[in-house]
């Protein structure tokens, strides 16, 4: 009895720690200010904050429960390009945080011509990610 | 001599709708005289016009060329910003609630992978077979039809970070990498400023 309460009040303290560490780390790195600029809805940000909330706890049980639904494969697509758009937008925050991209186009001196360093970047990844996923993993 | 002093605050930023007339009244808090302030009130400075862009910057030296004009032997003070920012109301708001379904559903997804990255010590691999099964129920090594949308979203998603495709698209707002484009030259032009002087202060020293 003591040994449960015990691991409950441990395991509850250790997802409080991890849980806001998370949202902090969003908070950081400024995806959905991003986001919400972009699509112009500031008014549904409390919205947003549930989604996080929600996905991370479904995504919790998900991954540490063995449950599983039986949906068809092509369900995976758009999940699959979602999980992507999220990390590519964590990767671009990530760059832009450390100031890689003003400090690299003003030594070498090229300021118009940005777009082709950041696409250089976005392909690599891609290019990257492709032969990771379908080559790479099979050595 | 006059001593009539006016005082002047600009706001930091408001919105318009599209061909308003601003006055200083929409642009300023004026403290004076009342007779002289009611009717520099609604004195109009700028029209807002379809062809500007989504912001309009105000800055305090039209207000004052404007009440100058007026009563040039007044004593004007400013306080607070020099520029204000006028955001223009688009006309009208639309596909706002598809956006919010879009993001939300992105961000949710997006949350769920990255905390299940952090359980499985960021092996992205294992997080796919392991989402694999959680929503077909069976396993699979190589979830392809899962990493391959995968792959093309990361790119996907650093071109939205940035803005830079669909800016003329969507909207006129600065992207985050001309902001820190922005800021870093400002770095480095305040460096400079003190940087030089401290120089030249040395160098009148010496003499």
């Amino acid at each position: 009895m003591i040994k449960d309460i015990l691991l409950i009040i441990i395991g509850f303290s250790g997802g409080l720690a991890v849980g806001s560490g998370f949202v902090a780390f969003l908070t950081v790195l400024g995806i959905i200010p991003r986001l919400t600029q972009l699509t112009k809805t500031h008014h549904f940000i409390r919205g947003y904050e549930w989604s996080v909330i929600l996905g991370a706890v479904i995504g919790t049980w998900g991954g540490l429960r063995n449950t599983h639904l039986i949906m068809p494969a092509l369900l995976l697509i758009p999940i699959g390009l979602a999980s992507g758009i999220f990390v590519g937008m964590l990767a671009a925050a990530l760059t832009e945080v450390l100031n890689v991209l003003p400090i690299l186009s003003k030594r070498i001196g090229i300021n118009e011509q940005i777009l082709v360093l950041l696409m250089a970047i976005v392909l690599g990844k891609v290019f990257g990610s492709l032969f990771h996923w379908s080559f790479f993993v099979d050595k | 001599m006059s001593s009539i002093v006016l005082y002047i605050r600009l706001r930091q930023k408001f919105q318009a709708k599209m061909n308003e007339i601003i006055s200083i009244e929409k642009l300023a808090h004026l403290i004076g005289p009342k007779d002289m302030t009611t009717g520099l009130k609604q004195k109009p400075i700028y029209k807002v016009k379809p062809e500007d862009n989504a912001f309009i910057v105000i800055d305090v030296m039209d207000i004052i060329a404007a009440i100058y004009k007026e009563y040039p032997d007044v004593d004007i003070q400013t306080v607070g910003p020099s520029q204000t920012i006028i955001e223009v109301q688009p006309k009208k708001r639309k596909i706002n609630t598809l956006f919010f379904v879009i993001v939300w559903i992105l961000l949710f997804i997006g949350a769920g992978l990255t905390i299940m990255n952090f359980h499985e010590d960021v092996a992205m691999r294992s997080v796919h077979q392991k989402i694999y099964y959680l929503i077909t129920g069976t396993h699979n090594d190589k979830p392809l039809i899962l990493q391959i949308p995968y792959s093309f979203g990361l790119g996907l998603g650093m071109i939205l970070f940035f803005n830079h495709i669909f800016k003329k698209k969507f909207n006129e707002e600065p992207s985050p990498l001309e902001v820190e484009m922005f800021n870093y030259q400002q770095d480095l032009d305040q460096y400079v400023i003190v940087h030089e002087k401290k120089k030249s202060e040395l160098k009148r020293h010496d003499d």
